[in-house]
């Protein structure tokens, strides 16, 4: 397959990018959403999106293909995990789960089009209409690329032209996403723009960001503070920064079959992505008194992991991903020997694909990854946070699994705590598509709202 | 005081000190199984993983299958055979802000071993010939710094070619981080005119240390000429002390401002879990032709580390633990026969490519210690 040069992305690798070039894409866009996407009906979006959407879930789809093949080169990941990843992804973009969204978001789906009232807005004789920025940058992170699609998705729904910045080295998916867009509505794709180039690149950062109305941007604190100072005091600003995930079984539900099943939910999330995003867990908290012990969680989660090596491998790591894993291996294994009864461990064998520690401490302990995951015993939910203290306020998503029945108390406890995203595992890296993240509305804070008081 | 690794290590400092012959690879191998036998006996903490490893002295035929610990072992375990009454020091590991040091405990005997180590590995690579001379350390005393294996190891080397006492010019911040005292650098260096007598200098620091140095030089935009066979030895990472650099640019730098030539830089790699020594030097370059077998393409290898000849590296696969092929990256795992009353076989953090017998270091397993994530002390 070989793809039209219509994006910056597309440009062969030698390519240098200059500000002219930059400045000029960003007049270019701004021009076509002018033509082409202001005036779009939000249900017209909707059809396209999901259209698309449609398509990358199908097998002989030529973007899907083409993403599945060089997928594992380009971005690292194996094939399974991509394909498992994308389908997830592609999966949550239906009609209905748009329509969901626009409500939940604006109380009304045609918001985006029209003043329009809900009940509510109608009992207070008034009337509402959003409008998006015009001209929205990403700045996307690296590891994953459902972030950096989820903002393409939310851009477009919204009719804002879109410069996507990917990180050196990740703008593939991202890429073909444009592309498959671009294809299916080539009037939309030619209000984005996809670009790579390592950030920290002042110069041309410099000029994008004088052109943006609004920016989003993944990463760690650091790298979103640099660009937040680096933007006109009009220029919204939505960072996503560095969180960490963790999962929480009660032990009324370790029993039996129902307890296999767990089992097979946690190593789905320990799996998806291999472990790489922020909404997957470091650490599985596994409350005591359950027919099934915490260690003997731990050991049925190492043999969950050895039979989706089979099925579903982890792929190839470079040496040094490899040699952390290894050294911390190492640290726990002597743990291990010296005081057996707190610590256990179990590795793939004659590979790093996977790792499962047993550790009696609840304290919460950042993994190092690619399948290398905690369990760790405690005595209630409390006890968890307790043990998850030193990240309370950086945690994106908790994973649980609990009695019915008490999912509410846990999920309150939680969310007092300060969670925002409360999932059964087993569901970590596969947020819906009304997600919102790091508990904050995702269309909502794009936009900005226009009354009209009767 | 126990008499099988005392005699043990006796025999040791007279292979060490004698001219005659390298240890070569049988007597190696039978050295260290008889050194692994003893550990095994007299050090309860390593017996205790080898077991679990199911490695005996029964089951272990070659030095190569001897259990090596994780250097980060011994932050949490005293794997050590020195009794508490016999401990005359103790190295730690400069490890960051939070994290517990490693410690490596010495009695008189073992420090006897650990100098006669140093003294003879270093004097052979370092190329400098005694009381000509001088010497400066870029560190504080062994007074300020009791527990670096580094500054003990410098002040053995101070001794033995005779530099005076006043050599270390370094001191410590309230923090405990090591500064440079720069006036004291620069009047040591012999920078000033009435200094007649221009024997060669040898300069001993960590590379935060003479970056430190080079900062101040170029700022006030001073070029130091160092007579003619003056030498650095640098070694050890930044550990966030300093900016990083690449080590061909600080060499280059040294260069420039000390006038050091590139082949009397000489790269040191230890740590304190050991008691011996790597060093490459900055001329000690090796061209590999690359795998495209292009003929106008090669690359160049510099810092080819080796230890002494009573010690042995592997670089092993971090997925199957295997040593990996020449040319390949993996950890560095180290027998160091001079570990006789701690671990002989460590195996480090450090990536490194096999090359010969030696290695290339590559760097250090960012993250691999639990507990050291940025997110954790922001």
């Amino acid at each position: 397959m070989n793809l039209p040069n219509y994006f910056l992305a597309d440009l062969p690798p030698e390519a240098t990018l200059s500000p002219t070039m930059i400045a000029e894409a960003c007049q270019t866009l701004k021009r076509n959403r002018e033509r082409y996407l202001m005036n779009r009906s939000t249900d017209g979006m909707v059809k396209v999106l999901s259209n698309v959407a449609e398509s990358w879930l199908e097998p002989d789809y030529s973007f899907r293909k083409y993403a599945l093949e060089l997928g594992p080169a380009q971005t690292g990941f194996p094939h399974a995990t991509l394909m498992r990843g994308l389908d997830d992804f592609f999966k949550q973009l239906t009609r209905e789960n748009f329509h969901a969204l626009l409500i939940q978001e604006f109380g009304d789906a045609k918001r985006l089009d029209a003043l329009t009232a809900t009940p509510a807005d109608q009992k207070q004789n008034r009337l509402a209409i959003v409008n998006a920025p015009e001209f929205q940058v990403h700045i996307a992170a690296g590891n994953i690329p459902n972030p950096t699609l989820s903002s393409i998705v939310f851009g477009l729904l919204t009719r804002s032209a879109q410069f996507v910045k990917c990180a050196s080295g990740a703008s593939f998916l991202p890429r073909l996403f444009a592309h498959s867009i671009y294809e299916a509505d080539p009037k939309l794709g030619a209000c984005m723009e996809i670009a790579e180039w390592r950030g920290g690149n002042v110069e041309l950062e410099k000029t994008l960001f004088a052109e943006a109305d609004c920016v989003t941007a993944t990463g760690d604190d650091e790298t979103l503070a640099v660009i937040r100072a680096q933007l006109p005091v009009k220029t919204r600003f939505l960072g996503h920064g560095h969180r960490v995930s963790f999962g929480y079984v009660a032990g009324e539900v370790l029993y039996g079959s129902r307890a296999k099943k767990i089992v097979v939910a946690a190593a789905d999330d320990v799996v998806a992505w291999n472990q790489l995003g922020c909404l997957s867990p470091h650490v599985i908290y596994v409350q005591l008194g359950g027919e099934i012990a915490p260690e003997h969680f731990a050991q049925m989660l190492a043999d969950e992991l050895d039979k989706r090596e089979a099925s579903e491998p982890r792929g190839e790591l470079p040496a040094e991903h490899a040699a952390v894993i290894a050294s911390r291996r190492g640290i726990y294994e002597v743990r291990a020997a010296h005081s057996p009864g707190t610590t256990q461990h179990w590795c793939s064998k004659d590979s790093t694909a996977w790792t499962v520690i047993y550790e009696a401490d609840s304290r919460f302990q950042i993994s190092c990854l690619n399948r290398f995951i905690y369990v760790k015993g405690v005595a209630d939910l409390t006890a968890a946070l307790q043990g998850a203290d030193d990240i309370r306020g950086k945690v994106s998503t908790i994973g649980i699994a609990s009695p019915e029945e008490k999912s509410n108390e846990i999920a309150t406890q939680l969310a007092r705590w300060g969670a925002t995203r409360i999932c059964l595992l087993g569901q970590m890296q596969n947020p819906p598509l009304t997600w919102r993240h790091d508990g904050r509305p995702s269309l909502g804070d794009l936009v900005a709202w226009t009354d009209l008081e009767m | 005081m126990n008499n099988d690794l005392s005699s043990f290590a006796a025999r040791l400092r007279e292979l060490i000190a004698s001219r005659q012959s390298a240890i070569g690879d049988p007597q190696f191998s039978e050295l260290a199984l008889e050194l692994f036998a003893l550990q095994f006996k007299h050090n309860s903490a390593y017996r205790i993983i080898c077991e679990a490893r199911g490695r005996t002295p029964q089951t272990v035929e070659h030095w190569t299958q001897i259990p090596a610990v994780p250097a980060a072992a011994f932050k949490e375990l005293e794997l050590t055979s020195v009794a508490p009454d016999e401990r005359m020091a103790e190295f730690r590991s400069s490890g960051t802000t939070g994290q517990k040091p490693s410690r490596h405990y010495h009695s008189a005997e073992s420090l006897a071993l650990y100098e006669a180590s140093l003294w003879n590995w270093f004097k052979q690579n370092c190329g400098v010939r005694s009381e000509e001379c001088g010497v400066v350390v870029l560190t504080p005393s062994p007074e300020k710094a009791p527990n670096s294996s580094l500054v003990h190891m410098f002040e053995i080397v101070r001794q033995k070619l005779g530099g005076a006492e006043t050599a270390f010019v370094g001191s410590l911040a309230d923090d405990g981080a090591w500064t440079l005292n720069f006036a004291a650098t620069i009047a040591a260096l012999g920078h000033h005119p009435q200094s007649a007598i221009r024997n060669p200098q040898l300069l001993l620091g960590t590379a935060f240390s003479f970056v430190h140095l080079l900062d101040h030089l170029a700022e006030r935009d001073l070029r130091l000429k160092l007579p003619a066979g003056s030498r650095v030895m640098e070694t050890g990472g930044y550990k966030n002390r300093s900016r990083t650099m690449p080590k061909a640019e600080l060499h280059a730098l040294i260069t420039e401002r000390l006038g050091i030539v590139r082949e009397n830089i000489i790269c040191e790699y230890g740590m304190s879990e050991l008691s011996s020594q790597a060093y490459a030097l900055a001329s000690d370059e090796w061209r590999v032709a690359s795998k495209d077998g292009a003929a106008h393409h090669s690359s160049l290898i510099t810092h080819r580390f080796s230890f002494p000849h009573w010690t042995r590296v592997q670089i092993v696969s971090p997925e199957t633990g295997r040593e990996v092929s020449e040319g390949e990256s993996g950890l560095i795992r180290v027998f160091d026969l001079a570990n006789v009353f701690s671990v002989a076989a460590i195996q480090t953090e450090d990536v490194g490519v096999r090359r010969d017998a030696g290695f290339e270091l590559v760097g250090r397993a960012q993250m691999s210690e639990p507990r050291g994530c940025s997110l954790m002390t922001a």
